[in-house]
């Protein structure tokens, strides 16, 4: 079990009521991206649960942790972090376009996964109906009622949403109960993960093709055809 | 191992449901333990509810999620090799679906090494009558240890002292109360209680039940050593840490 000090260097506002955190740590502790960390504030030593933290953009001294995070939070707070997490996004040697979608109410825990597809020559496509900052020129962006014309373009599709949107994932592809996606796509399935791999406490369950699958160890990030959708 | 023998190498446990099936090698507090104690496991196999929930509430959480666990058979196939061989003595859990699974379930544990004692969890607002013939039905050589939900401890109060004193059960470990929070749209949500806001309920069972000379595991909303310490001045036989340990240590205070 990797444990780790970290603290709070500032807060970043994308909405007024959507802190993200800047969270000094060692390089070990950054979650790469669609991972997480598990964290509480050290002085409160009564929170009930850990918050995982995702990386929004990462640095070599630390991560710009994404929205929500606790709104008791401030800068100069002392933090102890478990983990990096879970399973995250994977990009494939053989990707040439990349469609981000965020079905979430934030797009900032996609968005490390951008330099490391420009990087790599691939051309990325971010659907998003919620506020972006500091995106690259090379990106190009669409609200999330054009993604349906992402299938045929890309060749990867990596989606952040709410296990609930599972059940409408189709209808918002416009796809067919008997339709097959056209590219291969992984999703970032968000749910509650209270105990964060340590007690398979089946808060997490996720259903899967075969059978159910844990977010907090299995995932959070998966393959979407080995979910039920 | 007789009945009635119930001790520990030290006072701390963990409670049902914090630690899985078997202990995470490298948890920092589980070399403190003197006895695991395994997720909780049915006689059949359970999935997790269609809809699994955690709510956050001021002074802790509610966790709604039916138990899932592999089912008796598989459980004792993947883990009783390392109960075997754990250096800490385990405590198995046994859902209590149907008191007639009871002494099937028992007598396949017994065979076991490395189990202690069997801890059962009750089900829901479990009637005190239902207590006695649980008890009757539990006959067997490893110590008993029965989790009553904190809610249900004043309602049984009575039946506890009886069935320590005269059915043999070897302690009562308390375990999270019930509780009912809005879970969106016009729904209501059940499930367990849990965090630091449990612990003067637990406190106050513990009391009661010491008083009465029953024999007691504490637990419920401890979260740190200081507040575990407290329980056994008040005369629990061990305390039981629960989502705390997901923190990754137990804080001293």
């Amino acid at each position: 079990m990797r444990l780790y000090d970290a603290s709070i260097r500032e807060l970043r506002y994308y909405t007024p009521d959507q802190p993200a955190a800047w969270i000094v740590c060692p390089a070990e502790a950054i979650p790469a991206p669609g991972r997480y960390i598990a964290a509480w504030a050290a002085a409160d030593t009564a929170a009930p649960l850990s918050t995982p933290l995702f990386a929004a953009q990462i640095a070599p001294d630390g991560f710009l942790a994404a929205p929500p995070i606790p709104l008791s939070w401030e800068p100069g707070a002392i933090l102890e972090l478990r983990g990096p997490l879970g399973q995250g996004f994977t990009l494939p040697a053989t990707a040439r376009r990349l469609a981000l979608a965020a079905l979430a109410e934030t797009a900032a825990r996609l968005l490390p996964v951008i330099p490391m597809a420009l990087q790599s020559d691939i051309a990325v496509a971010l659907f998003s109906d919620s506020p972006i900052p500091n995106i690259p020129s090379a990106v190009e962006i669409y609200p999330v009622q054009d993604l349906p014309e992402a299938l045929a373009w890309a060749d990867i599709l990596m989606l952040d949403m709410p296990v609930d949107e599972l059940e409408r994932l189709r209808g918002r592809l416009r796809m067919k109960p008997e339709d097959r996606l056209p590219c291969s796509a992984q999703a970032l399935i968000l749910t509650a993960m209270p105990c964060s791999g340590i007690a398979e406490c089946g808060a997490c369950f996720v259903p899967g093709r075969r059978k159910w699958k844990q977010a907090c160890q299995d995932g959070p990030v998966f393959d979407l055809n080995e979910l039920t959708w | 191992m007789a009945k009635f023998d119930l001790s520990f190498a030290t006072a701390y446990q963990n409670a049902s449901g914090s630690l899985g099936f078997i202990p995470p090698v490298d948890h920092p507090d589980v070399a403190r333990l003197g006895a695991f104690v395994t997720n909780p496991i049915s006689l059949k196999p359970r999935s997790a509810t269609r809809s699994p929930l955690v709510i956050r509430y001021p002074g802790g959480f509610l966790l709604h999620t039916g138990y899932p666990n592999p089912g008796l058979r598989m459980a004792m196939q993947r883990f009783a090799p390392h109960w075997s061989r754990m250096e800490i003595p385990v405590i198995v859990h046994l859902l209590c679906i149907r008191v007639s699974d009871l002494p099937e379930m028992i007598n396949r544990l017994e065979k076991v090494s490395g189990i202690i004692a069997i801890e059962l969890g009750l089900p829901p607002q479990i009637e005190p009558d239902m207590l006695l013939s649980l008890a009757q039905a539990v006959v067997g050589e490893l110590p008993i240890i029965m989790r009553i939900p904190l809610d249900q401890v004043n309602g049984l109060i009575d039946k506890l002292a009886l069935l320590a004193g005269e059915h043999g059960i070897a302690a009562f470990s308390l375990g999270p109360p019930r509780g009912v929070l809005p879970g969106g749209t016009n729904r209501l949500v059940h499930g367990r209680l849990y965090g630091p806001g449990i612990f003067p309920f637990a406190m106050a069972a513990l009391h009661r039940l010491a008083a009465l000379k029953v024999p007691v595991i504490g637990g419920g909303g401890v979260y740190s050593l200081e507040q575990a310490e407290v329980m056994l001045a008040a005369g629990a036989l061990a305390v039981q840490f629960d989502a705390v340990l997901w923190r990754g240590s137990i804080p001293e205070k």
